[in-house]
């Protein structure tokens, strides 16, 4: 997948006039968001069952390693074969070693971010095996090669025309049609044929179970039951924060996932694997293999700050609630992984330098926070990246802003300190400003500030500002009592 | 209500932005004060509370504003403040800014119980609902993000709005999404705010309220200065500016 | 040691070193939950609360006394869907019912996992040949409509999940209120864990296209369940 991170205003100001995009992003995430306000309430208590996510979370961060050497004992003992990669390159040698081995012509994939994250349907095709995304939206966008537009649904922004031209070109699909159910039907039809012979299945993982060694997945579609089902060989790859202590644990999670995604009770399938199959089962995987993949975890594990980042549990429930996300949709967000999760963890991953608008193309208004069954605090972390760009940080890969910019600042912070400063600054700048102001309004101010002008009004600056009328305020005084004291009305 | 002794002093923080575009705001802050009984200081040596540096990622200069005023506000027994941004930068940012620094810590956090936001200000700690406000017409609430997100107040200026004669209220579709101000984001994010602006002025509008009443200075600018160039017919106003029945807001 | 063994454990403890240096970070207390409401409902309120669940996701549920009246169910289903060809499990539900004698007196041929002797046979039957899946399930849950199948030699995995119509026998004594009840009979003793274990809502489902929901994806399109008892 391409990273195009850096050109979120350009694709942001492309896809903001996309009337179409921009009419279903006005529908579908405040009815996703409308859903899980009532699904939630099948908790007696949902304060508490968000609490309680978050709480699990925060264990699972606390304890990581331990919990993933229990889950990998775990596993293990099951039959399961776990290996670890500490970066996208060696888990996509894992994959392609594992897939030479067993001479898998193709291989079948269920939804996984990771590996989008680790480009491996890249170095898959260059193999010469085929990638099949398997879940209807992935398999759409991965046709059509775009990135995904939402975490939930990658291709549901893409109009029914373009996905009937799609299938009758590359899925086979001979009669044409604008149905979504004909559609999802050519799909299925097409997607089963791989289904049926394939060698290798390639899944993510939702969760991990620490306790028992058993990984869990959610899905609606039935394609990651039929990557675990048919194929001989089962590959499953799980970036390390996927770790969850117990198996009650997961049913919790497994509640707040299905509520926060899809405003669903839960999702139609759950599959959880403990090992490879059974001796006597006649379907199957015979070899289970679990990659945990690192790929920059373990340095953002290192930040206590940041490693809250490694709660997250890719519900998408920010995304559904995101107004920044409302009007551009996934694709400005340049790689794997949008919305405000995406403007958390991307950074981490890429580097500062190279994720500059994705923590500072938010107003802070902490929807996602709220709803945030992981309780990751998205916009104490845009401050933090936004502190650490400014201050050059070493590690974050902090780029420092333009000198003209830090001077502003600085300059401006000794006024705030010293109020003699600031009101002369007041002084200043009043006249400079109110040029172009009309009765006591300014529609523009030349080339300063086109973005606000170009829509908005300004007042102008107050002939006299607050402090400048203070002494007359004072004065006026009802209670005659200068010091401000609060005395009986 | 927590109870307060009879002869606490009144603080007032007034916002940068108030101070220099809306100062009205301001006045109409002192004036509604002073008619439910409290007559507040002002510390004229008082300037921004750091914001605008903050959200820029500008923490060392954010830091000299945050000691600024702690130090101007350290010996008031209450602060009140028209902007509920600028008392959440108070409460939850100035003891992150300062945690490095036990003293400054220990002051910012002390500092945090004793600041609040105008509504809140008057409704709970006051205990009053009743403020001699009045309005012929219909009006709707607009939920600032860090007012209602940030500080948890929502109940408290509805109220406040209710209680004034003549009033219906109404409610305002999408209420709690974000106008698109967010500081700096609407010049150097023009392009996404504007968008975010010109839905909340369609949920105005299609509120059928005469007026849109709120508690965010940042806000009002941001609402306001579109409704002044594409529906210069309809107004938004701050809620001291409404409860004073001074008028113009924005 | 193969190279590709040295490489894995070294990464291995070259991550979970790193992870183990840093210091261990806050948690959070967890906050006392109020029980699902459904945990309180008795037998017949949890079977009417399964039906309410699964019909809304439009699983098509009826009920039945006893085995040969579910028998006679099927009976029906099969004539209703034409069905000429099922699969079925050979699980502790299915397996009484004797279903092959079944099919055989009227003309369905009823396959088994028993009668394929290499994984390749069995996979085509059930993806090409099969029109239905017939299996039992391990415990239904009221909470949300759900079955929970543990899956073995006796149920195959592909039998609910290939054909394009699954029809699952549900045993009323193994109806529980919520997930927990389930997992913690399945996962509770630690030696003996299932290898694979699926819990079903309803038939297979996406809105990939267009945000359209609709039921019938990979999985089956339909999902007819028969309570017993």
């Amino acid at each position: 997948m391409e990273i195009r991170t850096t050109l979120f205003n350009e694709i942001a100001g492309k896809e903001i006039r996309n009337t179409y995009a921009r009419a279903f992003l006005k529908a579908m995430p405040a009815a996703i968001a409308a859903r899980r306000e009532a699904v939630m309430s099948s908790f007696p208590d949902p304060d508490a069952a968000q609490a309680c996510g978050q709480a699990i979370r925060a264990e699972v961060v606390a304890r990581l390693p331990e919990l993933l050497e229990q889950f990998e004992q775990n596993a293990v003992a099951r039959g399961a074969k776990v290996l670890w990669a500490r970066d996208a390159h060696e888990a996509n040698g894992i994959v392609l070693a594992i897939a030479r081995e067993r001479k898998a012509p193709y291989v079948t994939k269920g939804k996984s971010m990771v590996t989008e994250e680790m480009g491996l349907n890249d170095v898959l095709v260059e193999e010469g095996i085929e990638p099949f995304e398997t879940d209807l939206g992935e398999f759409i966008a991965q046709q059509l090669k775009r990135p995904p537009f939402h975490i939930v649904g990658p291709a549901i922004n893409i109009p029914v025309e373009e996905v009937c031209d799609l299938f009758m070109e590359k899925a086979g699909m001979e009669e044409p049609t604008t149905d979504p159910v004909e559609l999802g039907y050519a799909a299925r039809l097409f997607l089963r044929n791989k289904f049926h012979h394939v060698a290798l299945g390639v899944t993510g993982v939702n969760m991990a179970v620490a306790e028992t060694g058993t990984i869990v997945n959610l899905e609606n579609e039935g394609n990651i039951r039929f990557n675990k089902s048919s194929p001989r060989t089962q590959v499953s790859i799980m970036s390390i924060e996927k770790v969850v202590p117990t198996m009650a644990d997961a049913m919790h999670l497994t509640r707040l996932l299905s509520r926060n995604c899809t405003g669903q009770a839960i999702s139609a399938y759950v599959s959880m694997d403990s090992g490879p199959k059974g001796g006597g089962e006649i379907d199957g995987p015979e070899e289970l293999f679990i990659i945990i993949v690192d790929n920059g975890r373990s340095e953002i594990y290192a930040d206590p700050t940041a490693r809250q980042a490694l709660r997250c549990i890719r519900c998408g429930g920010c995304l559904n609630l995101c107004p920044v996300y409302a009007k551009i949709g996934g694709y400005p967000y340049g790689w794997a992984y949008s919305g405000p999760m995406g403007q958390v963890l991307t950074p981490l991953l890429l580097g500062l330098d190279r994720a500059q608008d994705l923590y500072r193309a938010c107003t802070l208004c902490g929807s996602c926070r709220e709803v945030c069954p992981a309780g990751i605090d998205h916009p104490s972390l845009f401050l933090y990246y936004r502190a650490k760009d400014v201050e050059g940080d070493r590690r974050l890969r902090g780029k420092r802003r333009p000198w003209k910019e830090f001077g502003f600042f600085d300059l401006w912070s000794r006024a705030v300190a010293h109020s003699t400063l600031w009101n002369l600054g007041v002084r200043l700048v009043r006249p400079f400003v109110n040029r172009y102001s009309r009765g006591g309004v300014i529609t523009t101010m030349g080339k300063y500030f086109e973005g606000w002008f170009r829509t908005r009004n300004l007042p102008a600056i107050a002939e006299k500002t607050f402090h400048e009328r203070w002494k007359r305020l004072r004065r006026d005084t009802v209670s005659g009592d200068p010091d401000g004291r609060r005395g009986e009305p | 209500m927590i109870r307060w002794g009879s002869m606490e002093k009144v603080s007032l923080f007034i916002p940068c932005i108030v101070d220099l575009f809306l100062p009205e705001i301001g006045e109409a802050t002192v004036h509604l004060l002073r008619r439910v009984g409290v007559d507040p200081l002002y510390h004229e040596a008082q300037t921004c509370c750091g914001q605008p540096a903050m959200n820029a990622g500008y923490r060392e200069q954010a830091k000299r504003a945050a000691k600024h005023f702690i130090d101007l506000f350290g010996d008031d027994d209450v602060i009140v403040s028209p902007s509920g941004s600028c008392v959440y930068m108070v409460k939850h940012h100035y003891p992150q800014l300062l945690r490095d620094d036990p003293v400054w810590l220990r002051r910012a956090e002390e500092l945090s119980g004793r600041i609040f936001e105008l509504s809140q200000y008057i409704v709970d700690i006051l205990g009053v609902e009743e403020v001699g406000a009045s309005f012929e017409g219909t009006v709707t609430y607009h939920e600032s993000c860090h007012i209602l997100r940030g500080l948890g107040v929502s109940d408290q200026p509805k109220r406040l709005i209710r209680r004034a004669e003549g009033v219906e209220f109404v409610p305002l579709p999408l209420a709690d999404m974000c106008c698109g101000f967010g500081g700096e984001f609407a010049e150097t994010y023009d392009y996404i705010s504007e968008e975010m602006v010109k839905e909340k002025v369609e949920s105005y509008l299609e509120s059928g309220a005469d007026l849109l009443v709120l508690c965010e200075p940042g806000c009002l600018l941001n609402i306001d200065g579109y409704l002044s160039r594409n529906h210069p017919e309809k107004k938004a106003l701050h809620i001291a500016a409404f409860l004073a029945g001074t008028g113009r807001g924005g | 040691m193969s190279k590709e063994k040295t490489v894995g454990h070294s990464a291995r403890d070259e991550i979970l070193g790193k992870l183990k240096r840093i210091p261990k970070g806050a948690m959070l207390p967890r906050p006392a939950m109020p029980p699902l409401r459904e945990i309180s409902l008795d037998r017949e309120q949890m079977v009417a609360t399964f039906i309410e669940k699964l019909t809304r996701e439009e699983g098509v549920v009826c009920r039945v006394s006893d085995g040969s009246e579910a028998v006679a169910r099927l009976t029906e289903i099969a004539a209703q869907e034409d069905l000429r060809k099922v699969m079925v499990s050979t699980d502790t539900v299915i397996a009484p019912l004797g279903l092959p004698v079944w099919g055989r007196e009227r003309g369905i041929t009823v396959l088994t996992p028993g009668d394929f002797s290499t994984r390749d046979s069995f996979r085509d039957a059930v993806f090409d040949e099969v029109q239905a899946g017939i299996t039992g399930v391990n415990y239904a849950v009221a909470e949300s409509g759900t079955i929970v199948i543990v899956h073995d030699a006796h149920q195959p995995r592909l039998v609910s999940l290939a054909p394009i119509l699954h029809i699952a026998l549900i045993p009323t004594t193994r109806i529980v209120p919520t997930y927990e009840q389930a997992v913690e009979a399945i996962y509770g003793d630690t030696k003996d864990i299932p290898s694979h274990v699926t819990f079903t809502t309803g038939p297979s489902m996406t809105a990939d296209i267009m945000g359209k929901p609709f039921k019938g994806m990979h999985g089956p399109r339909r999902l007819m369940v028969i309570l017993i008892g």
